[in-house]
């Protein structure tokens, strides 16, 4: 306190305490403003746990995996600050949306708070690119496939498409420029650009000053200080985040898939549940439509989202009174949501391949099994049929010891002794287990 | 606002007062400050722990008891896995192997113990010698002649099933005291 004093004596900070504090609520402090300042926290959050995870990641192929490995598990807390990391880049999209949806509701985006809206519209972007650029980083199978998959999406775009996508992945393949442009943009460009509309947000907030209630009523109720009982809200809200995603970050594990691996195809990467909604979009998009899902439909929505305060003229800010603005953002949320239930519980149906499964699958195929043994009616008939060998068949240690020597297990056998090495055999029954009636 | 809520005015605007005031005052506090302490005590512990973690040191196969003839200091040559953060390395490394009259092997570092240059054994005066300053130390690693501070330094070694087995370190050179890096 005296060290302010000393301070305020020299720097006359009382006035830039006021201005800061003592901005007027209209119709006073509320839970449903605090939406913004969650925002603006995980975003802080996401700088800091994002400059330690810097202190020891290494943006390049060779390494970038090892060292994210490194940091789960001999860095005391690594694994605590890299969760914090991941589950606070889904927190941040959730406080976006949300905030987001509160402004559209209360009409925060009408004059004369329409460039606030459209700087918001880019801020909410630019976490997009956050996302998109952050989930190569680990150079996991995860990470590697996911962006292969995005970045052909761009490459889709008619004309510009190949051009956009090379210049983004850095050249020909994806590879170490595609890493190292994805890490400088993510921990260098986005968040110059970031701080600077954040900056810009919230100094366009202080000009035309906060929207308040949509009803004249409330707003007549008279303004209340932004300190102290909206700071207090905004900080009870900061807390509880802090503390869902301290929970997440230490509860749930979020391990590494193995270590990227170009030549795997058969890998099925899944995308963040953000982008999960236009995932889902996609698999009903194909042929010649295929661009409109991938670039007219989000170009579309992004240009609406960007032009909306010019788009509903519509005065009024209360929701009964704006049913074609509400009509329209209702039918916009039902299907993202729906998209999103959707992917969600086809993921889930899906029973997710174990990839010893898949590299025994192709062993199979590469020996030639298939010549003489039939599954689900492809294949020869010499041998015995493989469909159900998991379940007439369930031992390991039977499938290992066949493989090394058929007839060691099934004497009079013909099948001959392949030359597996002990990975090859383990897959291959992996394989064969897998293969049951109820997977 | 009315009085017994404590509302007052501030430019225009209500702002509590009092003790509602204070009460939203400490609650900020007290949000603000287990945030903080939520994350600097686990960002201190990311940052540090590393830097003082100690490099885990493996024995080392560095070759037959056969190889080491008594009498007669041996270098011998092996390869030793590096830990370097995330990273992995292979390193060659040397050490002098002494036959004891035991059958026992002393295993000295290849560091001269002034400045850490290598040094060689002089199979006629029967000595190691230091190229760099002159250094002499004996077949025993005693100070012959020369700058070094203190004999050479043993590193900690075994027999099993006719392997030699040695732990590599390294020792701080210029002090009388052995001090391990």
């Amino acid at each position: 306190m005296r060290i302010y004093q000393w301070l305020d004596s020299r720097l006359n900070l009382k006035p830039v305490e006021q201005t800061l504090l003592d901005e007027p609520i209209p119709g006073g402090a509320s839970w449903i403003y605090v939406f913004g300042s969650a925002t603006l926290f995980l975003f802080l959050l996401q700088a800091v746990t994002g400059m330690f995870l810097a202190l020891y990641y290494a943006p390049t192929p060779d390494h970038a995996y090892d060292s994210i490995q490194f940091i789960e598990e001999q860095v005391t807390f690594g694994a605590f600050v890299r969760g914090l990391h991941h589950w606070g880049a889904s927190a941040m999209v959730v406080a976006i949306g949300l905030h987001m949806l509160q402004a559209f509701l209360y009409g925060a985006y009408k004059p004369p708070r329409e460039v606030m809206w459209m700087v918001g519209v880019v801020l909410f972007l630019l976490v997009m690119a956050f996302a998109f650029t952050g989930y190569l980083l680990p150079w996991d199978q995860t990470a590697y496939w996911a962006t292969q998959i995005g970045l052909n999406m761009v490459g889709t775009v008619p004309v510009v498409g190949e051009f956009l996508m090379r210049v983004m992945r850095g050249g020909e393949v994806l590879g170490a420029l595609t890493l190292s442009r994805f890490f400088a943009v993510h921990v260098l460009f986005l968040p110059a650009l970031l701080v600077g509309l954040i900056a810009a947000h919230l100094f366009i907030l202080r000009r035309v000053g906060p929207a308040g209630p949509w009803t004249d009523a409330r707003a007549s109720l008279g303004s209340e200080t932004f300190y102290p009982r909206q700071v207090y809200m905004d900080a009870v809200v900061m807390l509880v985040v802090f503390a869902v995603i301290s929970a997440l970050a230490l509860l749930v594990p979020f391990p590494l898939t193995d270590k990227a691996d170009p030549s795997d195809t058969s890998f099925v990467p899944v995308p963040e549940w953000y982008f999960l909604f236009y995932y889902e979009l996609l698999k009903y998009v194909h042929g010649p439509l295929e661009p409109l899902a991938t670039w007219i439909l989000p170009m579309g929505v992004i240009l609406i989202m960007l032009l909306w305060p010019f788009i509903d003229r519509n005065p009024a800010r209360n929701p009964i009174r704006r049913p074609v603005a509400l009509g329209a953002g209702v039918v916009f949320l039902v299907v993202v949501l729906s998209l999103l239930g959707l992917s969600v519980r086809n993921l889930y149906a899906v029973p997710r391949i174990d990839p010893a499964v898949a590299r025994g699958k192709a062993l199979y195929a590469g020996f030639g099994c298939a010549g003489c043994h039939r599954i689900h009616g492809a294949g020869g008939a010499v041998a015995p049929d493989l469909s159900f060998i998991g379940d007439t068949r369930p031992e390991q240690a039977w499938h290992l010891k066949h493989f090394k020597d058929p007839q060691s297990v099934s004497p009079g056998s013909f099948m001959p002794k392949f030359p597996l090495t002990d990975p090859q055999l383990n897959e291959l029954t992996s394989y064969m287990l897998s293969l049951k009636k109820t997977p | 606002m009315s009085e017994h809520q404590g509302g007052g005015e501030e430019g225009g605007a209500h702002t509590p007062v009092g003790t509602r005031r204070t009460f939203f005052g400490w609650v900020t506090k007290v949000a603000a400050g287990l945030i903080g302490l939520g994350l600097a005590i686990p960002l201190a512990g990311y940052v540090i722990s590393p830097a003082l973690k100690r490099r885990a040191r493996p024995w080392v196969d560095v070759g037959s008891l056969e190889d080491v003839p008594f009498g007669d200091p041996k270098q011998l040559d092996h390869v030793t896995t590096i830990q370097d953060g995330y990273l992995k390395s292979q390193s060659q490394k040397a050490v002098w192997a002494v036959k004891q009259p035991d059958g026992q092997v002393r295993v000295f570092s290849p560091m001269c113990t002034h400045l850490g240059c290598g040094y060689r054994w002089d199979g006629e005066e029967k000595q190691f010698k230091c190229p760099c300053h002159g250094s002499v130390f004996d077949i025993e690693g005693k100070v012959v002649a020369g700058p070094a501070p203190r004999p050479l330094d043993l590193l900690p070694s075994k027999i099993e099933n006719g392997r030699l087995l040695v732990v590599f370190k390294e020792f701080k050179p210029g002090t009388g005291d052995v001090v391990e890096l």
